[in-house]
């Protein structure tokens, strides 16, 4: 969600559906489980912060669109 | 007085007339258009029978046309230099009143349909967290109000990048379809493009059913929604875009998901991960007890059987045997099998359980 942290919002909640979905397949690795376990928790925990505190950025175009291709 | 010859005439005439642009209204008769390139009709007043012929380059023509409908006519008067006949050299036409932009409506919109503007295959998903939107509004407008107010209330962290354009009048075709340029050829293109406007009358929203709005968003290489007026107005524009909201803040609500949504969707998320990792913790402890007892039982049994084997070796040392009342021969220490071994008169070793017995053999037999 937002842009100016190197955190991207789309990636980490994709990641988190796909981390998500191992889980649900029902594996039982446990070494990869907690790593994933681990990673997911971060992931939830960073989109939640992302969730509060984003606000949006409004920028109005300079560029004047009558006369650009006159 | 000038005596002219006829072309001379045609010439002189033209030079007169043939300058100044003429605005002139009337209804399509004996519309036809020839070869694909020129376009031929007669404009006539509706009352009077007075009618004055029209032609035009057929690729200048942005509106359907066609007999009965009412226009407005832009261009230069010409008399023909070999037939002498006058008619307007039109640079741009325009349907006028209801009636006739509704039929322009339908005629394009069908045009359109039939090119495959409209195809839903054609039509691109929007992406789920756009970060930077690209919007095409009036900045005074309700409309881009809305929006701003409802994509504010969903969600947060994008970056909205306005481009102020008229949405009707004159300029706003031209106002539009560069904006659409301009955000395609950006650098960093955004991630969503949405036109919007408030509601309005088919004259209002004249931009949103031209062709040129239409093809704008249809050749955009970024996604676009576009958002017009009530819910009841339905524009080309609308048709073309890869997404129609059926207002501006119905555009935002399509164009980013709902703050509260999202957090129950990553709670919900947490939960099965959670759930699901103590599950395979309990699947892995359960499985340790279970192999713990089997190894139990494993050694256990062997132990018997090493015991049992035990046993049996015992059983079969020499020692065991001659506890059991049985004794060993020997003569000069080596073990009798067979009475042939020894002569009468030989001595031998008798070994017993506890001690050894001397003899004597006194016979045999």
């Amino acid at each position: 969600m937002p842009k100016e942290s190197k955190f991207n919002f789309s990636q980490a909640f994709s990641e988190l559906e796909k981390i998500t979905e191992w889980f649900e397949k029902g594996e039982v690795d446990l070494e990869e489980g907690l790593k994933k376990f681990e990673r997911g928790l971060e992931l939830a925990q960073k989109l939640k912060i992302c969730l509060k505190d984003a606000e949006n950025k409004i920028i109005e175009i300079k560029a004047k669109f009558s006369d650009e291709s006159r | 007085m000038k005596i002219f010859q006829v072309s001379e005439f045609i010439e002189h005439i033209n030079s007169l007339v043939g300058s100044e642009i003429h605005i002139v209204e009337g209804e399509v008769s004996g519309f036809s258009v020839s070869q694909g390139k020129w376009v031929f009709f007669d404009l006539k007043d509706e009352k009077n029978e007075a009618k004055v012929g029209c032609f035009m380059i057929a690729f200048r023509l942005k509106t359907p046309l066609e007999d009965g409908m009412k226009v407005r006519v832009i261009g230069l008067p010409k008399v023909h230099e070999k037939s002498g006949s006058f008619r307007i050299n039109i640079e741009d036409v325009q349907p006028i009143g209801e009636g006739a932009l509704r039929r322009a409506y339908e005629l394009l919109k069908k045009k359109l349909a039939d090119e495959g503007l409209f195809a839903p295959e054609r039509k691109r998903p929007i992406p789920r967290f756009p970060e930077t939107i690209g919007v095409i509004a009036s900045a005074e407008s309700a409309a881009y109000g809305d929006f701003i107010r409802i994509l504010k209330n969903r969600w947060g962290g994008v970056d909205v990048q306005l481009a102020h354009v008229q949405v009707q009048g004159e300029d706003a075709i031209d106002d539009i379809t560069n904006a659409f340029l301009y955000f395609n050829n950006a650098k960093i293109q955004p991630d969503v493009l949405v036109l919007t406007r408030g509601g309005g009358s088919l004259e209002d929203l004249r931009a949103f059913n031209s062709e040129e709005v239409a093809r704008a968003v249809f050749s955009s290489k970024v996604p676009v929604v576009v958002g017009v007026g009530h819910e009841r107005d339905e524009t080309i524009a609308d048709y073309v875009a890869d997404l129609r909201a059926s207002t501006p803040s119905n555009a935002a609500e399509r164009v980013v998901p709902e703050r509260g949504d999202i957090g129950y969707e990553i709670a919900a998320m947490g939960k099965i991960i959670d759930s699901a990792m103590e599950r395979i913790v309990e699947e892995k402890r359960s499985i340790l007890k279970h192999f713990g007892f089997i190894l139990r039982g494993y050694v256990k049994e062997k132990l018997a059987q090493v015991e049992s084997l035990l046993g049996v070796l015992k059983s079969l040392s020499p020692a065991e045997v001659l506890k059991r009342g049985y004794a060993i021969a020997r003569s000069n220490g080596v073990i009798l099998k067979s009475a042939s071994q020894v002569a009468i008169g030989e001595t031998i070793d008798i070994q017993l359980f506890r001690g050894t017995l001397k003899g004597k053999v006194i016979g045999k037999l």
